[in-house]
């Protein structure tokens, strides 16, 4: 197909030889997995003993033409995928022109809208999810600071594109560009705007009043406006949106329309910057296939506000956003303690700190499925979903020895996860050591503790209650090997399991290859708030990559 | 300039892209989509009144007919939407049609020679409890005591058409326990007919309007079987799916009429209209 579009672009393509020159490039990646059954950490033997998710990129350009494919392969999927996926075959293929005012993409294409609110296509390997459109993209540039978008297709659901068809608009002006007394000018304002409507066939949804169905509605609007503003070090960004009646599987089917409001305001000079963000999302869960649960047929994606955490215990309990109903604020603030002061000493010191607070909307029910569903009001919240304050300070000591100490808090409300439970209230002790040995050889030690008030129970089973502690230390010999061992162990409060892991890397040139061998404890990694169930597994992972 | 047409374009495309939007309104979140003429569960109905039903038996050539129906028509002035009449046109003599116009309906024959007996018209019935009056007067007398009834059963209809098929919906709730056995007839009248009919004087009248005339009981005659326990706070529904075939019907002045009987009496418990 790849080739047969390349040729037919090549014979209506008059403006260059497409077919002569050009260039290949790529990436491959094969990531494997051998676990085997673990009772108290409750892994389960894999009957096919090997789990392989792989999948090569492979890109030709042209001038301003290009396309590409990408074979994947699920043999079968690995632990934590959806096992949709198993198969093989070509899942993505595009071709397309990129000219210096026009742009078109056919077959497969990724894109979004303003912050994503009303539409995103994305793909993230390391959740599993590929929201990709199959379809047709436009991108026009009429005049320099001016850019419209136009979207239509049909959305990739693991082997299959679901029913629905998605169609947009984007518009977005850049003032400065288009006005020319402002062209100078030290404030920049840009503002968007856009809108997708996804049409999806009637079909029988059963009310809860025997013998009547709902009305369902075939076309789904959503609608967003945007500014972007800068000045100087300050910024400003606002996006609002809203959807019409969209009932389906996510809001249990009721007739509520949507609304969203993202706003971020910051403020950076040399040794200080600081960021405030907040939002408020009303059933916003937008997909282009009604019936459709799981992490497939995202139409839209709703920032995440919350700190995208790296450290084990702080990324514990990660917080997934609430499509359906959420309201937070969150801030950030990074400082430099200059050189040559008492607390800076002779390479400064940075402070971080950061909190995130997350609560569910003020809302009142009106009924189920079939029914307006609730009234929220505006500025009220109801019980909170997620809380967390961190406080970072990094300190480099000489040119070899650094150290990074953090305390971390998190609230955590189990309902975000779809269980019920008591809150759980978690206090995160960190340090993090680096020592450069010399030019090639880095050891880093990192010492974690966790302090929770929840508890193991056998009947919620959620294995991360506890209290729990973590060593690793992680040496690379060069700048292409490295070795790293740790282990976490609930030692109170828990169900006793212990973690230990093993894992050692090769980097040559563009080719990495990673080994693994211990035990991962079962959890949910969140990427951008959007979420994926990792099962416990016992055993080796392997992962190779190579960019060609 | 440039930028005007870019900015024309785009705002003319998000406007058409808005209406691709469908917007449903609250009262029509849920439609029908069971069998016609199946029971289900309802949700109760809203009017909960005791109204008054009157069949009246009358005829094109019926010379007393007329000042029947001006005794009737001041009734239901009096008492607005809790009387409801039926016109029905006799099959005798008197209701022989007049230069081709014709009223009369197979299934009002065959109300008409189970209910009306062997009297003369004009001639009438409330809520068929067997009692036969001349409707010339005396109709207040009827009515009252039925409306001062707590009633039974409640009952609602509504009809939605589309192009020439009626969904007709009917609720029914119990207020009262009620170990009868009980039907429901549905029928289509029609307001406004102008027509021959003989006047008290003799004369014959081409532009006669006549009123609340029986067309066509959709439901079997006698009605259908209510599929309900008949306990108090039991709620009910039925849709009936009913397509339009006669041509010559005004169908915007057409109303559809549902009562609740008893199946061995066929005495009526309640009733309800609406526009078709």
């Amino acid at each position: 197909m790849l080739i047969a579009a390349l040729v037919a672009f090549g014979l209506t393509s008059k403006a260059q030889n497409v077919l002569g020159g050009g260039q290949v490039s790529g990436n491959i990646q094969l990531d494997g997995q051998i676990s085997r059954a673990d009772s108290l950490i409750g892994s389960e033997n894999v009957p096919e003993k090997l789990l392989m998710n792989a999948r090569a990129d492979i890109l030709y350009t042209n001038g301003n033409f290009s396309a590409g494919l990408r074979f994947e392969a699920y043999q079968n999927p690995m632990l934590g995928f959806n096992a949709a996926y198993k198969g093989q075959g070509i899942a993505n293929y595009f071709a397309a022109y990129n000219g210096e005012k026009l742009g078109i993409t056919a077959g497969n294409f990724y894109d979004q809208f303003g912050n994503g609110m009303i539409l995103r296509a994305y793909e993230d390997r390391y959740l599993g999810l590929d929201n990709s459109i199959r379809g047709f993209n436009v991108k026009y540039r009429p005049i320099e600071g001016i850019t419209l978008k136009g979207v239509i297709g049909q959305q990739r659901v693991y082997w299959d594109y679901g029913q629905g068809i998605v169609r947009g608009l984007d518009g977005e002006i850049n003032l400065n560009s288009v006005i020319k007394p402002f062209a100078e000018s030290k404030t920049r304002i840009t503002l968007g705007a856009g809108f997708v409507s996804k049409y999806e066939a009637d079909e029988t949804v059963p009310s809860s009043v025997p013998g009547y169905k709902l009305n369902i509605p075939q076309n789904v609007g959503a609608a967003s406006v945007r500014m972007d503003l800068s000045h100087g070090g300050w910024g400003l960004q606002a996006e609002y949106a809203r959807k019409g009646q969209d009932p389906n599987v996510l809001n249990d089917y009721i007739y509520h329309e949507g609304e969203a409001l993202f706003l971020s305001a910051s403020y950076s000079q040399k040794g200080f910057s600081a960021n405030v963000q907040a939002k408020r999302v009303d059933n916003m869960g937008f997909k282009s296939v009604r019936s459709q649960s799981g992490e497939m047929l995202y139409i839209n994606y709703i920032p995440a506000i919350t700190k995208q955490h790296t450290y084990a215990f702080l990324t514990l309990y990660p917080y997934a956003t609430q499509n359906t109903g959420e309201m937070g604020l969150t801030g950030d603030v990074m400082y430099k303690i200059k050189k040559g002061t008492v607390l800076g000493g002779k390479y400064g010191t940075d402070i971080h700190f950061n909190a995130s607070w997350i609560a569910a909307l003020d809302t009142t029910t009106i009924g189920g499925r079939g029914t307006e569903g609730y009234t929220a009001t505006y500025f009220g919240t109801g019980d909170a979903y997620y809380a967390d304050a961190t406080v970072e300070v990094a300190k480099k000591f000489s040119s070899k020895h650094k150290l990074v100490a953090t305390y971390g808090y998190v609230l955590f409300n189990p309902i975000v996860e779809g269980h019920a439970g008591d809150m759980h209230h978690n206090h995160v002790f960190i340090a993090d050591y680096t020592w450069k040995i010399n030019k090639k050889n880095v050891l880093r030690l990192e010492a974690e503790l966790l302090e929770s008030d929840s508890k193991y129970t056998p009947e919620v089973d959620d294995k991360r209650c506890g209290d729990w502690i973590m060593g690793l230390v992680e040496y690379n010999f060069t700048s292409n090997f490295f070795a790293c061992f740790s282990d976490q162990y609930c030692y109170r409060d828990g169900n006793g399991a212990n973690y230990p892991q093993l894992s050692v890397g090769y980097t040559h040139n563009a080719t990495r290859l990673q080994l693994g061998y211990g035990k991962q404890r079962e959890g949910i990694i969140c990427i951008g708030g959007v979420c994926r169930q990792v099962p416990a597994s016992n055993g080796l992972t392997f992962s190779l990559t190579h960019s060609f | 300039m440039k930028l005007n047409k870019v900015l024309s374009v785009v705002a003319l495309s998000l406007i058409s892209l808005f209406a691709a939007c469908d917007k449903i309104e609250s009262d029509n979140y849920l439609v029908f989509s069971g069998a016609s003429g199946e029971w289900y569960d309802g949700n109760g109905v809203a009017d909960k009144s005791q109204r008054a039903f009157l069949d009246k038996f009358t005829g094109i050539r019926c010379v007393n007919c007329p000042t029947a129906d001006e005794a009737i028509h001041a009734a239901m002035e009096q008492y607005g939407d809790k009387l409801i009449a039926v016109a029905i046109h006799d099959s005798s003599t008197f209701g022989m049609p007049v230069e081709g116009f014709d009223l009369r309906t197979e299934d009002g024959n065959t109300w008409r020679n189970t209910l009306r007996g062997s009297g003369g018209l004009p001639a009438a019935l409330v809520m068929r409890d067997g009692d036969i009056f001349t409707p010339t007067s005396g109709i207040q007398a009827k009515v009252d005591p039925i409306l001062a009834q707590s009633p039974v059963v409640a009952i609602s209809v509504e009809s939605q058409l589309s192009d020439r098929t009626a969904n007709i919906g009917i609720n029914l709730e119990f207020l009262q326990t009620c170990n009868d056995n009980l039907n429901l007839t549905v029928f289509i009248m029609e307001d406004g007919i102008i027509g021959q009919q003989f006047q008290p004087d003799g004369s014959h009248k081409s532009d006669y309007v006549h009123n609340h005339v029986l067309r066509d009981v959709i439901t079997d005659v006698w009605g259908a079987e209510v599929d309900a326990d008949g306990q108090a706070g039991t709620k009910r529904f039925c849709n009936i799916k009913h397509t339009i075939e006669q041509n010559n019907w005004n169908l915007s002045n057409c109303k559809v009429v549902a009562f609740i009987s008893n199946r061995s009496t066929k005495a009526i418990l309640n009733v309800a209209e609406c526009e078709l």
